[in-house]
């Protein structure tokens, strides 16, 4: 206590300098505000080098995979759809001037007209040409694009729906942060076309690059918002400018320190800690509200600024220090949350309410000492109890003798409750989609279900097969291949033996194609051989050809019969729009090259008519697509996955389906099977984040418990305490089971958050409960005394904070909605569990409780 | 308006007058020029026969070989020709037979011989600005591109070069808006070719690395085509260059497409 009382007589003795000291802290931490750097990207939930990101960004690498803006043109006033020459001439337009926008993959973009189409061309040709270089100028030459494009499986579904009235061009972008911007231009180049067709720009890229920009709009709007809420409902509760000027500054020099901390030591300002300021705001002005409020009380019988301040602060300072401590444990708690942003918000909130206590201690003491004789002259006139006061007065001096007289039946209530919660909890539905953290009138939710129900699906997951380890196969086969020279050669021709040791030595092992080496190696030797080594030669070539070919896993017809296997798998599953594999196309250019008859849509029956089946593909416009769904050494392959909804719980689904073909039927060659793609990435971090916040929530709930025991001393004060945040933890999570709202990453975050805050109401309540009981002996006389000015308190502090956070309510991201919405009531409820069921408990209990603790 | 059009006869003026310095620097005449570079890249000597070592290279760094013979012979020089290219490597797409038959200012013949799947079929392809299987460089590139397709300027001459620009009649039938070749002054070899797109940027290139005398022709070696987009590109070297070989027109029919002569593809 005395470091404190030394901080306080500082601040009495020397005003100044504190208030000179918070100006210098408001300012130098506030210079470091402008060079925020905003990150509403999802994958950096996950740690940079997090397992499943390295294997998304492996994935993206290996099959040279770009993040996509997905752009749907939809005519529903034409019974052709979008095929019509008008429809089809302004798509061809739009995807020319797409193709000119910085920033985007040029070479990549998919739309009807920079694909190439394959058909029958006569008797024994076959035609390879853009599908639409030109636009058509007839409806039949549009509805010859149409037909065209059916019967590509690459297409159909995906640049064109299948009811035909909606086309869609995929626009892969250098980096995700772009997306808005280059949405943006196409939204204005649409906006130049005359035609009836509908527009819509999607992709998870544009969602989430969106998200940031409201984001940092609602950072402007909202935390001032609630900070002039709070503003308002203080001086509405103790109409005085000059008293409630001093949590003001409280919380905006605490806003500002953090934000500032923050972005200076080079964070990012993620989802999570734009709402910083709304969190900070309330929690900063509760204390200094507390003392401010006691000093008006005192001031008019002690008449001395000084004196006063010590003997508010020696009543308060206690409360205060521990409701800081709780608060900030509930925060800190989150930095065992695997999440970063999550991390860097707990931590940055604890970091908050630690300086909100300190200047609670300094700059409010130091304000009232620098406040003129006449501004608190003025203070004693203002009286604490107003209209409003009486009201809530009355309020509570009934409810404190009814908690005493219907104590059982109130136990009796919370517990039913506290049983249906639990049953709720249960119902807990796991899920988020970065697509729903706008509101459903927003333009890209909009997009988004338009674009759903014609295509295969916007939201992308990437299945990877892997081959297994080829190292081993490759050594043994060398080794088959000089036991067989060694039988060859007898004794007269030592040196072939020799020559083939050579050989091998020669080729780094480490080279990635360390076969073609071996093989350019072994030609070279046989072009020098003579006739009876050229035959041996010869055969060693043959062998390490034989080799190389098994070594290209995914272009044997074994391996890819299993990929169609798994495909189909998927489509019979109707969890998955479409999915698209090598498979496609070695079935596609297999059925052209023999005269477009449909019983030969077949995997070819050798891997050499595979690879030839593909060389021909390869001769195209587009050869590099190919690398999309294999990599050029044939050991990966990938299948790409298009999904209607973006919802986690659609995905998990989906991998569960998969899990379950691989299991029952295991793959070729031990071919192992992973995931990638933004959709699947999405569920990771969820997981990571429900262990996580479960963690944290037991973590912190620990904590406060010790706490709890260190302040009271006493097991049953500590337990009675723990009550009500555990009640309102279990009722909160119970509603969101019941009304089946998705359990989402601000859902997540908030049980900390409850469970710092809402101790707060039980720690002033039984501090004040104990020190009147020793006074009056007596429970029911207890009982009125805490119903007059205690309770008062806590329930102007749970008034102020609930409403303070009700401006989250009218952003247009939902996210900040649930936290708005969830914090009132959460304020709410631990408020209304606080002055109902602990007195009704400690009525039960009281006898004992109060003679074994005193 | 008086001012306007004064404003274009000055305009017109100062244009006639550059014509005509650039004409009176007596440069040769630009036709002329890829003319004779049309010969000495597409039509030396009457007939060749070259091995082809192709190295893909992908924006990653992966590579893929592919080994083929190519035979060529001059129907008529300067005009059509024959090309027949037998693959020996990889092992699984050996003995798959492409064949050309070029003809200029119409669509070429193009077969393809599939063994493994036994299998000739004629390619019908829209233009001649599809991949050469799968690498960076075009089916134009091999045969090269008609003269009459595009306007030509020179641009400038250097001590070593002549760089021409050269600007498609038909705008919409190419994926570039232009291309630039640097014609060696001597031996008339397009050394480099820089194609570009809509945005004025430059997107692909094709460069000669290696040129070598054969047989007193001065021949490309080795040559590169890149993708300056995504970062790819396909190294071609050719070995054991060989001119006049008096190959028989019989050898580049439909028929033989399924039994190629090892004669005449066997390369030293």
């Amino acid at each position: 206590m005395s470091p404190v009382r030394n901080a306080i007589e500082f601040s009495l003795n020397h005003p100044r300098s504190v208030l000179v000291a918070v100006a210098v802290l408001f300012i130098g931490f506030g210079s470091q505000v402008p060079r925020i750097v905003i990150d509403t990207d999802p994958e950096n939930m996950l740690p940079a080098d997090q397992g499943a990101r390295l294997l998304h960004d492996a994935v993206k690498r290996d099959f040279t995979l770009y993040d996509m803006l997905v752009v749907g043109v939809v005519n529903e006033d034409d019974p052709n759809g979008v095929f019509t020459p008008e429809v089809l001439s302004r798509i061809h337009e739009l995807t020319a001037r797409i193709l000119q926008l910085d920033g985007v993959v040029r070479q990549e973009v998919l739309s009807l007209s920079t694909v190439d189409n394959i058909e029958q061309g006569g008797a024994g040709v076959v035609r390879f040409n853009w599908l639409m270089r030109e636009p058509p100028s007839t409806r039949d030459e549009a509805l010859a694009v149409r037909d065209a494009a059916e019967r590509l499986p690459a297409v159909r579904g995906t640049l064109m729906s299948e009811d035909g009235r909606a086309a869609a061009i995929y626009v892969p972008i250098e980096r995700k942060d772009f997306s808005r911007r280059i949405a943006g231009e196409i939204e204005e180049i649409v906006a130049g076309f005359d035609g009836t067709e509908q527009y819509h720009v999607t992709g998870l890229p544009v969602a989430e690059d969106t998200f940031g920009a409201e984001m940092f709009k609602q950072m402007g709007i909202a935390a001032p918002a609630a900070g002039l809420i709070i503003f308002l409902l203080m001086w509405f509760f103790f109409r005085s400018l000059i008293l409630v000027t001093a949590p003001m500054i409280v919380a905006g020099v605490t806003v500002v320190f953090t934000m500032g901390l923050l972005i200076g030591s080079g964070f990012t300002v993620h989802i999570m800690s734009s709402m910083i300021p709304i969190f900070l705001m309330p929690i900063a002005v509760v204390d200094s509200v507390h003392i401010l409020s006691e000093f008006a009380d005192r001031y008019p019988s002690i008449r001395d600024r000084r004196e006063t301040i010590r003997k508010v602060m020696d009543e308060l300072y206690t409360p205060m220090l521990y409701t800081s401590l709780t608060s900030a444990a509930g925060f800190v708690s989150l930095a065992v949350a695997p999440i970063p942003p999550v991390r860097v918000f707990g931590v940055f909130v604890a970091i908050g309410i630690a300086l909100a206590f300190l200047l609670t201690i300094t700059f409010v003491p130091a304000y009232v000492v620098t406040l003129s004789e006449e501004s608190l002259a003025k203070l004693r006139g203002s009286d604490t109890a107003a209209t409003e006061g009486r009201l809530l007065a009355r309020l509570l001096g009934r409810l404190g003798p009814w908690t005493v007289s219907a104590s059982t039946g109130i136990v009796a209530v919370t517990v039913a409750v506290g049983a249906v919660s639990v049953f709720g909890i249960s119902r807990i539905q796991v899920n988020d989609n970065p697509v729903r953290w706008f509101r459903p009138d927003h333009k890209i939710r909009i997009a988004d279900r338009v674009l759903n129900e014609h295509f295969a699906g916007t939201y992308n997951a990437f299945l990877v097969l892997r081959a297994g380890d080829q190292g081993g196969d490759l050594d043994a086969v060398l080794a088959d291949v000089r036991t067989q020279l060694e039988a060859a050669v007898e004794a007269d021709g030592p040196d072939i033996v020799a020559g083939w040791a050579d050989v091998i030595a020669s080729v780094p092992v480490d080279r990635p194609d360390r076969v073609e080496g071996l093989i350019d190696e072994a030609l070279r030797r046989l072009d020098a051989a003579d006739d009876e080594a050229a035959v041996l030669w010869d055969d060693v070539v043959l062998r390490l050809e034989d080799a190389q070919i098994a070594a290209k896993v995914f272009q044997t017809p074994e391996t890819l019969e299993y990929i169609a296997g798994l495909q189909d798998a998927l489509d019979r599953s109707g969890l998955v729009g479409k999915s698209t594999a090598l498979t496609d196309i070695v079935k596609t250019v297999h059925r052209e090259l023999r005269e477009g008859n449909p019983e030969y849509f077949t995997i070819p029956a050798s891997s050499s008519a595979v690879a030839q089946t593909l060389l021909s593909y390869q001769s195209s416009h587009r050869p590099d697509d190919l690398w999309h769904f294999v990599t050029p050494d044939y050991r990966a392959a990938n299948v790409w996955l298009q999904l209607k909804s973006g919802d986690n719980q659609d995905m998990v689904r989906v991998t569960e389906t998969v899990a379950t073909y691989v299991a029952s039927h295991p793959p070729p060659d031990g071919v192992t099977v992973e995931w990638a793609g933004l959709t699947y990435l999405n569920v990771v971090w969820q997981q990571n984040m429900v262990s996580g916040m479960l963690r944290a929530l037991l973590g912190g709930f620990v904590i406060v418990f010790v706490m709890m025991l260190v302040l009271f001393r006493s097991v049953s004060f500590a337990a009675l305490a723990m009550l009500p945040l555990s009640v309102t933890i279990a009722f909160i999570y119970g509603v969101i089971g019941l009304i089946g709202k998705d359990y989402d990453m601000p859902v997540a975050v908030l049980s900390a958050l409850t469970l710092g805050l809402s101790v707060d109401f039980a720690i002033h309540f039984l501090q004040r409960a104990r020190t009147i009981q020793r006074e009056t002996l007596d429970w029911s006389a207890t009982v009125d005394r805490l119903f007059s000015e205690p309770a008062r308190a806590i329930s102007r502090n749970a008034i102020v904070i609930a409403l303070g956070f009700l401006p989250l309510l009218a952003s247009p991201l939902v996210p900040y909605n649930t936290v708005g919405f969830f914090l009132a009531a959460i304020m709410a409820t631990s408020g209304v569990v606080t002055l109902v069921l602990l007195p009704s408990v400690i009525t039960l209990v009281h006898r004992r409780l109060f003679a074994s603790t005193g | 308006m008086k001012r306007k059009i004064a404003w274009i006869a000055g305009l017109i003026v100062g244009l006639a007058a550059l014509h005509t310095a650039a004409a009176g620097q007596d440069a040769p005449d630009v036709n002329e020029i890829v003319e004779r570079a049309n010969l000495a890249a597409y039509y030396a000597r009457a007939d060749g026969r070259a091995g082809v070592r192709m190295t893909i290279t992908d924006a990653g760094g992966r590579n893929r070989t592919r080994r083929f013979t190519i035979l060529r012979r001059d129907v008529v020089d300067g005009g059509d020709q024959d090309y027949a290219v037998l693959f020996s490597r990889p092992a699984e797409l050996r003995n798959t037979v492409f064949l050309v038959k070029k003809h200029v200012g119409e669509d070429d013949d193009r077969w393809l011989y599939l063994p493994s799947l036994d299998l000739v079929k004629r390619i019908a392809a829209g233009d001649r600005r599809t991949s050469f299987v799968g690498s960076h460089i075009l089916y134009e590139d091999v045969s090269g591109r008609g003269l009459e397709e595009d306007g030509h300027e020179l641009l400038e001459i250097t001590d070593t070069h002549y760089i021409v620009q050269n600007t498609p009649l038909d705008p919409g039938a190419q994926e570039f808006s232009s291309w630039k070749a640097w014609i060696d002054k001597t031996t008339f070899l397009p050394t480099l070719m820089e194609y570009v797109d809509d945005t004025g940027e430059v997107y692909r290139r094709i460069e000669a690395l290696e040129v070598q005398e054969i047989d007193g022709t001065p021949t490309v070696t080795r040559m590169r085509a890149s993708d300056l987009r995504s970062g790819g590109f396909t190294v071609i070297e050719f070995t054991s260059v060989e001119y006049d070989l008096d190959i028989p027109a019989s050898l580049f029919t439909e028929r033989t497409l399924r039994s190629p002569s090892r004669r005449w593809f066997s390369v030293r």
